[in-house]
């Protein structure tokens, strides 16, 4: 148990990844607003992109633009720059996704007058 | 030139997409006809990369020069090939339907709508040519994207559905990003080649392992697989009749594709590794969705939903398929895929039909109003052959090789499963049929009964491929044994 632990609180990062992406989960799946679903789904979203991330990190290892032109490539000086820009990319998809979503919830509230999920679906029947 | 087809192909919608409010300047009618002979030129191009892939082998394209595994690869193999060629089809049948059945309030959204339909088309191209994971994540997003604002355009109810398809959808979007970065971590490659060397390796690894069920979760709800299905019956049934059929063929199919792709291109079924486990997984949840979702499709009284419904357990049977893990699985499951992505389409394009022709939405008020059509009776006939499984059509030898692999290994349960769907999706078609052939006392307006000459075609020409996919099964059938005998399947 204790190593477990120990193991645990090694990798910080890890933790900080699934103590957002649980909390995530919850405000989508346990909240009635429309718009504090939509929070949820970001802290999910930038749950994965944080971990994406930290999957390139290494120690003592400074940002991947090349020291000097004439000195052969020595990996360990730099981190891994694959996964940053993979984060760009998702982070692109997950704007993209908010815009549409938070048209979605304007266009909604516009006709329907209120956020409250179980308002909404009263009024759909 | 020949090697740049499966660029080509992607870039005739795309380049089309941008240039849409060009197009759309002077008069928005004038997109349809643009966005049309744009799906036709794309169908074009995608038949000549077919033709050319049969012919001499498969084409690996990496752009901007960059060789993979750095650069970004697409693949065009057989099935990628055939894929991208039904697609192009069904986008340009679909388009034609959409003449005879306008979107309502599209108002001054005409130029939006056609782009977002391009974009559509030419992510699913994406997904379905991608040779590396973040791609295939990226494409996806852009389906989804697609997809929850064409579900919206009609407004009101369409939103709600469209917002629970996204909260849904993005989900599904970020287990699958998650499990790939898994993926990542474990092999420090996210090219399908690449990976398919080291992962068979590692399968014992507990990241591979959880990579692995992340991206079945994520693709599982994209694909709408039984358990994950809660956006999929809403979202069919309020998006506008004009794209239903559209999102119905293609949305969940190519999701299902992508999920193949890892199975067998990258996880390697073939050689020597034989996650058994995950094969297990994957039929017991076909048969659960295959029969479960025939028993709710039962239930239903609007004809969307039924159809929708249906479209669920259809899903299951393609994964009975894939999951026996055996070369006659893979391909009867690969062929079931095509012929599903058609009677999908012609589904929805008869509920789209029958509803703005005759106001017809329900069973109910299918059996009381008098249809006289022969074209659409007679398209919804070939379709529930097909469907039931019947032959000469696709549907039948899909279903036979599917009941044959689960045969080949002993599995009974499968086969069960198969045939306790096969019977349920006959008794709710059987509930259709029997009132749209009954005389009712309602007699529809006869100003809006003459079927327009653009609805027929896209009938005639979805009813001929359901019976050309079946006449002409053994040559699709042996194309696809080729390639995946290739993947070391083969006995």
């Amino acid at each position: 148990m204790l190593e477990l632990v120990q193991a645990w609180l090694q990798r910080p990062n890890l933790i900080a990844f699934v103590t957002l992406l649980l909390l995530g989960l919850f405000i989508t799946v346990t909240h009635h607003n429309l718009v504090k679903k939509l929070i949820g789904l970001y802290l999910v979203q930038t749950s994965v992109i944080f971990f994406l991330v930290t999957t390139g990190a290494k120690e003592g290892a400074t940002v991947p633009i090349l020291l000097s032109e004439s000195d052969t490539v020595q990996a360990d000086l730099y981190v891994n720059p694959v996964p940053h820009v993979l984060t760009l990319t998702a982070i692109v998809v997950q704007v993209a996704t908010l815009g549409v979503s938070l048209a979605l919830v304007a266009g909604i509230y516009r006709k329907y007058g209120s956020l409250d999920e179980d308002d909404i679906l009263k009024r759909l029947e | 030139m020949s090697e740049h087809l499966p660029a080509l192909v992607f870039l005739i919608p795309f380049v089309t997409a941008i240039c849409m409010p060009i197009a759309g300047s002077r008069d928005g009618r004038r997109c349809q006809t643009v966005v049309l002979a744009a799906f036709f030129c794309m169908a074009l191009a995608a038949a000549a990369t077919l033709w050319f892939v049969v012919r001499y082998g498969e084409i690996r394209y990496s752009f901007g020069g960059w060789a993979p595994p750095e650069g970004i690869e697409w693949v065009a193999d057989e099935v990628g090939s055939i894929m991208a060629l039904t697609l192009s089809v069904l986008a340009c049948l679909c388009l034609l339907y959409m003449r005879s059945v306008p979107i309502d309030p599209l108002g001054g959204r005409t130029i939006p709508f056609y782009t977002i339909l391009l974009l559509l088309v030419s992510g699913l191209t994406g997904v379905v040519f991608a040779g590396d994971l973040f791609n295939l994540f990226v494409f996806l997003e852009i389906v989804a994207l697609c997809g929850y604002t064409l579900v919206g355009v009609p407004g009101g109810r369409a939103l709600v559905s469209a917002f629970r398809y996204l909260i849904m959808g993005a989900l599904g979007g970020s287990f699958f990003l998650l499990g790939l970065s898994y993926f990542y971590a474990a092999t420090g490659t996210l090219n399908m080649a690449d990976l398919a060397q080291r992962v068979p390796d590692l399968l014992a690894s507990k990241a591979v392992i959880g990579g692995l069920s992340f991206m079945f979760i994520g693709l599982g709800i994209k694909m709408a697989l039984m358990p994950l299905h809660g956006w999929l019956p809403d979202a069919y049934n309020d998006a506008p009749d004009a794209v239903s059929p559209l999102l119905a063929a293609l949305l969940t199919k190519v999701a299902l594709l992508a999920w193949i792709r890892i199975l067998f291109w990258v996880v390697g079924a073939g050689n020597g590794g034989q996650p058994s486990e995950i094969f297990a997984l994957v039929w017991v949840l076909g048969a659960v969705a295959s029969v479960g979702g025939a028993f709710l499709a039962l239930a239903q009284r609007d004809l969307k939903r039924i159809f929708a419904y249906g479209g669920l357990a259809h899903i299951g049977l393609i994964l009975i398929g894939v999951g026996q893990g055996s070369q006659t699985g893979l391909t009867g499951g690969l062929f079931y895929l095509i012929n599903d992505a058609v009677m999908q389409c012609m589904l929805f394009v008869f509920a789209g039909a029958i509803g703005h022709q005759f106001g017809v939405r329900t069973l109910d008020e299918l059996g009381s109003t008098h249809i006289r059509n022969p074209w659409l009776i007679g398209a919804f006939v070939i379709v529930a052959l097909s469907m039931i499984g019947l032959p000469p059509t696709g549907g039948f030898f899909g279903k036979w090789y599917i009941v044959l692999s689960a045969i080949e290994s002993r599995n009974y349960v499968a086969v069960a499963a198969v045939i306790l769907t096969t019977l349920l999706t006959m008794a709710y078609f059987i509930r259709v049929l029997e009132r749209l052939v009954r005389v009712g006392k309602d007699a529809p307006d006869a100003s809006r009964v003459e079927t327009p000459l653009p609805l027929r075609v896209s009938l005639g020409v979805l009813s001929a491929a359901m019976i050309g996919l079946g006449l002409w099964s053994d040559r699709i059938v042996n194309v696809l044994l080729e390639t995946t005998t290739r993947l070391g399947l083969g006995s």
